[in-house]
């Protein structure tokens, strides 16, 4: 949303004349914003303090900041004592870069097809959308079956396809918003010209389509990377990514709290640089209204 | 458009078919993928609800309506829907309150504002799974951060009691998710004419009257949009609780999806559980295009 990027850019320029009774009214919406933004963010908060505390500090005091910080947890699990959490790592990777590529190469075209040449028409806009709002534990049953069958099952593979289904809906929604807002003359002239269809929309659509396909990569990265049922259900040891190894940690090792929050916070730090350094792409796709849990 | 009037007439029969052919040829990965990943489980799923299907047998025979009625006879299935949409109600309405709230607080020039909106998106990032580890960390008994805190002043409560557990997923649901109302209201707002919420703020009216007279009415469809969005995934939550709790003590926290997922895996029972998700699917499908007709109106208005 461009908009709103834009807005704080100006509101930050118009700071300086406020009056100095606004100005001091200004900083207690940042005390409570401040409070706020800190209590979302205590779990993870405190994921990262207990990572950095010593194994016999984390018990002794689960409170205070770490008195003598190490990295020896991280070490541990990306290391020093034989996890697997380095494969699940990797396999989380594979999935989640296997998927935006999947996602982009079936709904870029077939979602030119539908907006532009008219292709099957809207209703296969709208069953996307549709399709979204369908619970996915309904395919877990169909999935595991299908999956067995056709030898996808704790495959990397089978779990790309597993999150390509979760999340195309979202990438047609998001590209034919996004077609429709391109002005068809641009393609209309390349014709004229003798540009194939293919030419046109390899060379004249897609380009154009660059911010939009940025921002549906970013989403399905971090959806696949974050899902957790399918990768229950498909997977069971070699393709297990890490939202199923970080919570498997828990029980298979016992109370490695130290070795677990390492774990956990490396898992979440994918998804988090995303947010921080393509926070305007996040927010453009989820804020227009097409969103996964 | 006028030039796309002006070169209709003259596009010929083979032209069109051309378009034809290339549109089948670049939609042909959809449809593949969708035939088999998409069309063939929701027909299969439908099926096996009609069947008795094991984990460990998958013979299939079919049972008419055996399986929905082993379904409705055990209270498990009523008390997985009761709770779901018990918790999803209590969940969606904080959240919904909270980040309205959120929205018109962030919706002013303030110093630290990028950085604190940054902060407040990153838990919509965080895979709830890991999540869920994350709040073991927090709230764990021995080493937790927070009943340290709670015993430090003197309160011992035991967080995962069979008392205190539904309050306490409330709560962690609110944690994540209230970020999210608030980014899709406060995008809302963004587009809120500028003008109307001056004129309602030099209005001596008071705050109070401009929100529920002047911000309430405009941003309606955003307010929709947000709660339905919510509420859909609210209805479907899995993750957390099966991390935090696997649904108990007791079934107390079974979600319905954490129910079919066991009588599927744990009990194995694959035609009952097929059952199960025919009835949720059916259940909400008369929801569906009513929302998408919402959702998909207020997603053309945010980006004017």
């Amino acid at each position: 949303m461009s908009v709103l990027v834009n807005d704080s850019t100006t509101t930050a320029a118009e700071r300086p004349p406020a009056k100095a009774p606004g100005h001091r009214r200004a900083w207690v919406f940042t005390i409570v914003a401040g409070v706020i933004a800190l209590i979302v963010n205590v779990p993870l908060l405190n994921a990262v303090l207990v990572s950095f505390k010593p194994d016999g500090e984390i018990a002794k005091n689960p409170i205070s900041l770490p008195t003598s910080p190490t990295l020896d947890h991280y070490a541990n699990v990306l290391y020093a004592s034989g996890y697997d959490f380095p494969r699940f790592f990797a396999n989380s990777a594979m999935i989640a870069v296997g998927t935006v590529l999947l996602v982009l190469v079936i709904a870029i075209p077939a979602t030119y097809a539908i907006v532009r040449l008219n292709f099957g028409g809207r209703w296969i806009i709208s069953s996307a959308s549709g399709l979204r709002l369908l619970p996915a534990i309904f395919f877990v049953v169909p999935f595991f079956i299908l999956f067995s069958t056709l030898g996808l099952a704790d495959t990397i593979p089978g779990l790309i396809a597993a999150n390509t289904f979760l999340n195309l809906p979202l990438a047609i929604i998001l590209l034919s918003s996004a077609l429709g807002d391109i002005p068809q003359e641009i393609e209309e002239a390349a014709a004229v010209d003798g540009a194939s269809i293919y030419r046109t929309l390899g060379s004249i659509v897609l380009p154009l389509l660059a911010p939009t396909m940025v921002a549906v990569s970013v989403l399905v990265f971090i959806f696949s990377w974050n899902d957790y049922l399918f990768a229950l259900v498909l997977s069971t040891s070699s393709a297990t990514p890490v939202t199923l190894g970080a919570a498997n940690f828990i029980t298979s090792t016992g109370i490695r709290w130290g070795d677990i929050s390492a774990a956990s916070v490396l898992s979440t730090l994918p998804p988090l640089l995303f947010a921080v350094f393509a926070q305007r792409y996040l927010v453009s796709g989820l804020s227009s209204g097409a969103v996964k849990g | 458009m006028p030039p796309t009037v002006a070169e209709r007439p003259r596009s010929s029969a083979t032209e069109r078919r051309k378009r034809t052919t290339a549109a089948v040829i670049l939609s042909l990965p959809l449809i593949l993928f969708a035939a088999v990943f998409v069309i063939y489980p929701l027909a299969s799923g439908a099926l096996t609800a009609f069947q008795s299907s094991t984990l460990l047998d998958q013979s299939n025979e079919p049972n008419g309506i055996d399986n929905f009625v082993s379904l409705f006879r055990s209270d498990g299935f009523a008390k997985a829907a009761g709770f779901t949409l018990g918790f999803s109600a209590a969940v969606v309405a904080i959240e919904m309150v909270l980040g309205f709230a959120l929205a018109l607080l962030m919706n002013r020039a303030f110093p630290g504002k990028k950085l604190f909106f940054t902060l407040l998106l990153l838990p919509i990032m965080v895979a709830p799974a890991l999540l869920g580890v994350m709040f073991r960390l927090l709230l764990n008994g021995d080493i937790g951060a927070l009943p340290a805190l709670l015993d430090s002043v003197g309160l011992s409560v035991s967080l995962f009691s069979p008392d205190s557990v539904v309050p306490l997923l409330v709560v962690l649901d609110v944690l994540q998710w209230t970020p999210f109302t608030f980014l899709i209201i406060y995008a809302g707002l963004q587009s809120f004419p500028k003008e109307l919420l001056e004129a309602s703020a030099m209005d001596g009216a008071g705050y109070l009257r401009s929100l529920t007279s002047v911000i309430v009415p405009v941003l309606k469809p955003v307010l929709f949009a947000a709660f339905f969005l919510r509420a859909i995934d609210a209805i479907r939550t899995f993750d957390v609780i099966y991390v935090l709790t696997a649904g108990g003590p007791g079934t107390s926290t079974t979600t319905l999806s954490i129910y079919i997922y066991k009588t599927a895996f744990e009990s194995g029972d694959f035609g009952k559980a097929a059952a199960a998700a025919l009835v949720v699917l059916v259940c909400l499908i008369p929801f569906v295009p009513f929302i998408v007709r919402r959702i998909s109106s207020t997603g053309m208005e945010a980006k004017k």
